[in-house]
């Protein structure tokens, strides 16, 4: 199976809105356990369509609550007793009447507080999974964001801002460069977003020459290693939006920042 | 029990509004759908997704159960679901009216045709295949587009 194709054709999105009919969500669910890349996938789509029906959210009415409450909460029987005079097989089948009605009774609270163990072990687990995340989500950020210090204050590496052009006024965005390593990091201050057609594409400029640095994002935060170029004598960086992968030769048209390399 | 209600019971609800225009017949929903999860919970099986997704689709069928059984028309759902969607997000509810202004603004973001199939399938209360089948756009379109919806929500979420 392939299955960037199958994944792509949003079957995954159809399953987690409850889409599919019974032999296609088998067939679905047979796939996850069997690939991996599948299930991880349909963990961030979950993680999407919840957080948009988080959002979505309109707060019910109390009295719902209380109703929902009342018909899972166990409730006792009475036993009327006859006080008329009776036979002592009476006492008896009334007192095995109670026996069983409290064993009923019993058995029937046990499940009920069964179930609302279960259930606080199913929201535990789903707290848990979710701090978990948040945990590696956080380790992470952190990081990257030490490695990016380790750029920013490394004396090697040489800071150039570039500037927004008359095409955008606004735009920021800066490249740190090693001349002796070659490499170029890009941070953006202020870059507007694009579409998932378009990314932004980094250039160098070589004796007179606009040679390609690598392509990026609009949405990346901190520091992102572009390609390095291989001469020491950059005199110019500038970003030009392209389409996605980026192209051989610059559309100086869209050109939305650029800065000299001062000389130190 | 208390912790699923108190942490979805908002989220299911507007689920089961947008599919249902009547807000008594909507808390029944909510009401049958908690009942509903507290009866079936033994049958959730974490390797099949994530609780919310079964709670919701749980919820979800219910509520559109429910519309074929009252033998809602289709025609009437497009008419009457604009000021209801208005009157719903209007409420006020603050926290929950700054969020959904906010969401209004993300979907700005989106290309026009995603735009309007999360319109649709999120605060209109459509299905995917109702959705094809009344603005004649294949399903497979449908679905490919809601993908890429929720690959760009996803990235667009995550910045803020």
């Amino acid at each position: 199976m392939n299955i960037t194709e199958y994944i792509s054709s949003g079957i995954l999105e159809a399953y987690v809105l409850g889409e599919l009919t019974d032999a296609e969500r088998a067939a679905v669910e047979k796939n996850l356990a069997q690939y991996p890349e599948l299930r991880k996938e349909l963990t961030r789509i979950e993680e999407t369509n919840e957080s948009l029906w988080m959002q979505l959210a309109v707060e019910p009415p109390a009295s719902v609550k209380a109703k929902v409450m009342e018909a899972i909460t166990p409730k006792g029987k009475v036993v009327q007793m006859q006080t008329s005079p009776v036979l002592r097989w009476k006492y008896a089948a009334a007192a095995s009447i109670v026996v069983a009605v409290g064993a009923m009774y019993l058995a029937y609270d046990y499940h009920a507080k069964w179930k609302n163990s279960e259930f606080a072990l199913n929201g535990l687990i789903a707290q848990n999974q979710q701090i978990a995340q948040d945990y590696n989500r956080v380790n992470l950020r952190l990081d990257k964001m030490e490695n990016d210090l380790h750029v920013i204050d490394n004396p090697a590496f040489t800071k150039v801002i570039m500037k927004g052009t008359p095409n955008a006024p606004q735009a920021v965005a800066s490249v740190y460069w090693n001349k002796q390593t070659k490499e170029i990091f890009l941070s953006i201050q202020n870059l507007r977003e694009l579409s998932q057609q378009n990314q932004y594409q980094l250039w160098a400029e070589i004796d007179g020459k606009m040679v390609d640095a690598g392509v990026f994002d609009g949405n990346i935060a901190g520091l992102v290693k572009m390609k390095n170029v291989d001469k020491s004598t950059v005199t110019v960086f500038a970003v030009t939006i392209e389409p996605r992968g980026g192209k051989p030769t610059p559309t100086v048209e869209t050109l939305q920042v650029a800065g000299s390399v001062i000389k130190s | 029990m208390d912790y699923l209600y108190r942490h979805y019971s908002g989220a299911l609800y507007g689920v089961i509004l947008r599919v249902i225009k009547n807000e008594d017949i909507a808390q029944e929903v909510l009401q049958d759908s908690f009942l509903k999860i507290w009866d079936k919970i033994e049958t959730y099986d974490p390797s099949k997704g994530k609780l919310f997704t079964w709670m919701l689709n749980v919820t979800r069928n219910l509520a559109i159960d429910k519309t074929r059984s009252k033998e809602m028309s289709k025609g009437k759902k497009t008419d009457d679901i604009d000021p209801l969607v208005n009157r719903i997000d209007g409420r006020k509810y603050s926290t929950q009216q700054e969020e959904t202004i906010g969401l209004k603004e993300v979907l700005n973001r989106l290309p026009e045709e995603q735009k309007f199939v999360v319109e649709h399938l999120y605060l209109k209360g459509y299905t995917q295949s109702e959705l094809a089948e009344e603005f004649s756009i294949p399903l497979g379109t449908v679905k490919t587009r809601t993908r890429l919806a929720l690959i760009e929500l996803r990235t667009i979420l995550k910045e803020n």
